[in-house]
């Protein structure tokens, strides 16, 4: 479009002038001014108005749904098995948990036993051990350094010690003491 | 198919110890004299009438002794049924002690008890790989300075896809701890109150029954009401042959000795059927703990590699 700026510097006669009112008029003409007409209450009464306008929604809106390749079969999906919930390890669960009280204290026949003695599942050099992981890798090496893991794992016996060799300059040399807290 | 009913029951435990107690007679006073002696041998075929019970006239059980006699709470009652018949037979009234039957029932106490027991024995096996065990990311990709790209030492750190992960799990993790001994036990008597008070406490005289059907089983825990989950508790852990053979069928049915009683079971269960000897001996351990003189000693902080 060619500006027309520079003509609306001339005096144009308001009589013998065309019905199209040229670009240069429109910007001062005291002989009309602009009126509102579209107001947004309007657009809002009509319906909603639509936001984030150019956001493309992921979620299924509805219409038709996909279809496959077979029509006569379902989508493949894993058979749904409920848990059972009286299988034998989880009816019995927590059984023994108490033994140290209910079971047999200083008798003579019977020594007292600790629960800890009774968990078969868990390590043997884990059983009753609570720490950190240091904590632990210590025992764990302490542990299987006398049954020659070091010759039946060699690369898992270097880690252990690598670990163990890091875990104790970061815990010494890059974290504050626990006790800290309590100074 | 014997064998396999036996494991059921039998804990490792109980192969390696003996007999967990004897139960002095003299302190259930019954009229045993009178009692009318019964085949142990079970009866498989269910379309053979069962052989009337012969009872002496009730109330066959009518006193007990209790051991620390409470000074200031009040004694409970509760009373014994059978398990011969389907029909329930009150064979008489027993008293219960109140520091281990009517304690007030502690919910936060049985919470931390429940919790506990379902992670003492967790072990955490997830585990990640640190930056140095993924394999390979021993070179350093390109130069420092001249391609423009940004500078990296190896293309296994942290930043990197398929890189190690800095402070991931590290297998195994235990989340073991030691709930106190008085908590554990408080746990126990506020359970054990609650099952009282709520009806969901039984007590019979033994668990003998006449036939291993299981549908004698199922109909009896029905006329009485008896929740759909049911925990047999008896003193000895071998269990007669019949009830261990009716049991083993159904998941819900489950038959304990007292060594094994702890509060997840008293929950998971609807209803808690103990016997007279399992209800003397649970009193005499729970009582036993709460008087002794070297509590401190029990109480003590459980120490590693101490056992």
């Amino acid at each position: 479009m060619v500006s027309t700026l520079g003509m609306a510097l001339r005096y144009r006669p308001l009589t013998g002038v065309s019905s199209k009112v040229s670009k240069a008029n429109a910007l001062f003409n005291p002989e009309w001014t602009t009126v509102r007409f579209r107001y947004h209450a309007d657009k809002v009464a009509k319906g909603p108005v639509p936001r984030r306008h150019g956001y493309e929604e992921k979620l299924f809106q509805g219409g038709l749904l996909p279809r496959t390749a077979f029509p006569d079969r379902a989508l493949p999906i894993p058979t749904y098995k409920p848990k059972n919930s009286w299988n034998e390890k989880r009816a019995l669960f927590g059984q023994n948990d108490y033994i140290d009280i209910l079971g047999p204290s200083n008798e003579i026949s019977q020594k007292p036993l600790h629960p800890t003695q009774l968990l078969y599942h868990v390590p043997p050099w884990l059983r009753g051990v609570q720490g950190n992981e240091y904590q632990v890798l210590l025992r764990r090496r302490k542990f299987v350094q006398k049954k020659g893991y070091a010759l039946g794992h060699p690369t898992k016996w270097a880690t252990l010690n690598t670990r163990i060799k890091k875990l104790y300059r970061y815990l010494n040399h890059k974290t504050k003491s626990p006790f800290w807290k309590d100074a | 198919m014997a064998t396999k009913i036996i494991n059921k029951t039998v804990t490792e435990l109980s192969l390696r110890i003996t007999r967990c107690f004897f139960v002095p007679s003299k302190a259930i006073q019954t009229n045993a004299a009178l009692f009318q002696e019964r085949s142990e041998t079970s009866i498989t075929n269910v379309e053979e009438q069962l052989l009337p019970t012969i009872r002496p006239p009730l109330p066959i059980i009518y006193s007990r002794k209790l051991a620390f006699p409470p000074k200031f709470k009040a004694v409970r009652q509760a009373w014994v049924s059978n398990m011969d018949t389907v029909e329930e037979e009150k064979l008489g009234l027993i008293d219960l002690h109140p520091e281990v039957f009517a304690e007030r029932p502690r919910v936060d106490i049985i919470h931390e008890n429940v919790r506990w027991q379902q992670l003492y024995r967790h072990v955490s096996y997830a585990n990640t790989k640190v930056r140095y065990e993924v394999r390979g990311g021993g070179r350093k990709p390109r130069p420092q300075k001249g391609s423009g790209r940004s500078r990296h030492g190896s293309i296994r750190s942290p930043i990197w896809r398929g890189g190690g992960i800095v402070h991931g799990p590290r297998s195994p993790t235990p989340y073991f701890y030691m709930l106190s001994f008085n908590a554990r036990l408080n746990g126990l008597r506020s359970t054990l109150s609650a099952k009282l008070a709520q009806d969901d406490l039984h007590i019979v005289d033994s668990l003998d029954i006449p036939t291993d059907d299981p549908s004698y089983l199922e109909k009896l825990v029905e006329e009485r009401g008896w929740g759909p989950a049911v925990l047999f508790v008896d003193d000895n852990d071998i269990m007669p042959l019949n009830i261990t053979a009716a049991s083993d069928v159904h998941g819900h049915y489950n038959l304990m000795p007292v060594y094994g009683l702890n509060v997840h079971s008293m929950l998971k269960h609807h209803t808690l059927v103990l016997t007279l000897a399992a209800v003397e001996r649970i009193e005499e351990r729970l009582l036993f703990h709460l008087n002794r003189n070297d509590a401190a000693e029990a109480g003590r902080k459980h120490r590693l590699d101490s056992l």
